[in-house]
């Protein structure tokens, strides 16, 4: 019990004394989260919106589909992503193994399905007078989409921090794709697993609380937004 | 002889093979207030989706200002429908109102709101910052109804605008009506249940029974 108390001891000296190392997992940690996250609502948003928005046939299929990929295990897609990006893969040229931008892709993939699921249950959930009346006001078809968007915006901001917490606190993807190098591609998650493999259960204790803080805020906001979403 | 704002010719609509409305001729001069009166399932809302131009009829032609018109053109834009339980945008009540006016460019917009929402009996500087969740549900018809004033539609349908309203928010809505169309010119063509409301507030009413007309006082 003493060698945890003691952890959380020196965590909170790494922390607040600026400790480099850990701050340079914790600046890979959010460049890799903020880069993926802005992939992953760009492509994943309109691509939700489309999936509530419309009937077309195979839609129940592709609701399969996207539900299944939720649970997609992170080494599984760190794995098709080392798989593409390593030397003789099909984008082996581009030289993003082992990168932060390469991590990127793979935590894009992974925050995705959830994007795309949760927008579309979005839109599919809104009120059912809602294109009656923006059709009453006169609205054109690109200014219904866009309204309908914004009428989801709640539910839509809530996909985007469960998709943040599933992105910032996964350890797979960064492991294989990233390569855990230090000072380079080390996130707080790798440097925990490696930290603690090592008995430096203080490092691993610092970077812990900051995914804890990170999680309260997400967890913070979630809430306020849920909230805003029933209303 | 003046153009009629809008006119029915041999107008059928079907949904599923049933005929639900059935009309042969019908139309509604510019600026007059005209009541829909009848039964449940006699044809009124259909018909207001016809007038509002959400639904093109199976046979027969609607003509706007003399010219044939068909279902989501250019002339819904001069053509807005209160429905009978209307729905507000997430956003709040100056929002809402000044939706229609931004969407179509419009300039002066808060002047233009202001004076929608004093129409309807909302001061503006109590109601414009309240969110949509804030407001009961009068004060909801009649900031919808202000959504609809400000675009100065031609033709203003409304559905049963009265239905979940006490006597004090249904006198609203009446004096907002001779508003509409004393101040924006509007023709209001109005459905409604409420037959001593409607009585007060029409110049005739149609009486439909079964997608027909039946007779017209």
């Amino acid at each position: 019990m003493e060698y945890l108390l003691q952890g959380f001891m020196q965590g909170f000296k790494l922390l607040f004394s600026g400790n480099p190392e850990t701050y340079s997992a914790i600046t890979a940690t959010v460049y890799a989260s903020t880069l993926s996250m802005i992939c992953s609502l760009s492509i994943g948003v309109p691509l939700g919106f489309l999936l509530g928005y419309n009937t077309f046939p195979g839609k129940k299929v592709v609701r399969t589909i996207v539900d299944t990929l939720l649970s997609f295990p992170t080494v599984v897609i760190g794995l098709v992503v080392y798989a593409f990006l390593t030397r003789n893969g099909p984008l082996g040229g581009t030289g993003l193994l082992f990168t932060v931008p390469g991590m990127a892709i793979g935590q894009t993939l992974l925050g995705l399905p959830i994007i795309i699921a949760m927008t579309a249950n979005a839109v599919e959930s809104l009120d059912k007078r809602l294109p009656m009346t923006l059709l009453t006001l006169g609205a054109t078809p690109v200014q219904m989409m866009w309204a309908t968007v914004l009428e989801a915006r709640y539910s839509i901001m809530l996909a985007a921090m469960a998709a943040y917490g599933r992105i910032v606190s996964e350890v797979g993807i960064s492991m294989m794709v990233g390569g855990n190098i230090k000072w380079h591609t080390r996130t707080i998650t790798t440097a925990i697993a490696l930290e603690t493999g090592k008995g430096e259960f203080a490092v691993g204790i610092a970077l812990g609380m900051v995914l804890l803080a990170v999680a309260l805020l997400v967890n913070i906001g979630a809430a306020g937004l849920k909230k805003r979403a029933v209303q | 002889m003046t153009t009629p704002l809008i006119s029915l010719d041999k107008i059928r609509q079907r949904y599923s093979e049933r005929t639900v409305l059935d009309i042969d001729h019908l139309e509604f001069e510019e600026g007059s207030i005209v009541g829909l009166a009848g039964p449940n399932g006699s044809g009124k809302s259909t018909l207001l989706r016809l007038l509002a131009f959400l639904e093109s009829p199976k046979q027969g032609t609607i003509t706007f200002l003399g010219r044939p018109a068909q279902a989501k053109s250019t002339v819904n834009r001069q053509v807005t429908l209160l429905v009978q339980e209307p729905y507000l945008l997430k956003r709040t009540v100056f929002a809402n109102v000044a939706y229609g006016l931004r969407i179509r460019g419009k300039n002066d917009i808060p002047g233009k709101v202001a004076r929608a929402l004093e129409i309807v009996g909302l001061a503006p500087t109590v109601f414009a910052k309240r969110q949509w969740y804030e407001l009961s549900g009068g004060e909801v018809q009649r900031v919808a109804l202000a959504a609809r004033l400000v675009l100065k539609p031609k033709l203003l349908l409304m559905d049963e605008p009265t239905a979940s309203l006490d006597a004090k928010s249904a006198e609203l809505i009446h004096q907002a009506v001779l508003s509409a169309r004393d101040e924006y010119g509007a023709s209001l063509v109005i459905a409604s249940h409420d037959m001593p409301w409607l009585e007060g507030v029409a110049e005739r009413i149609h009486y439909l029974d079964s997608g027909r007309l039946v007779r017209t006082v």
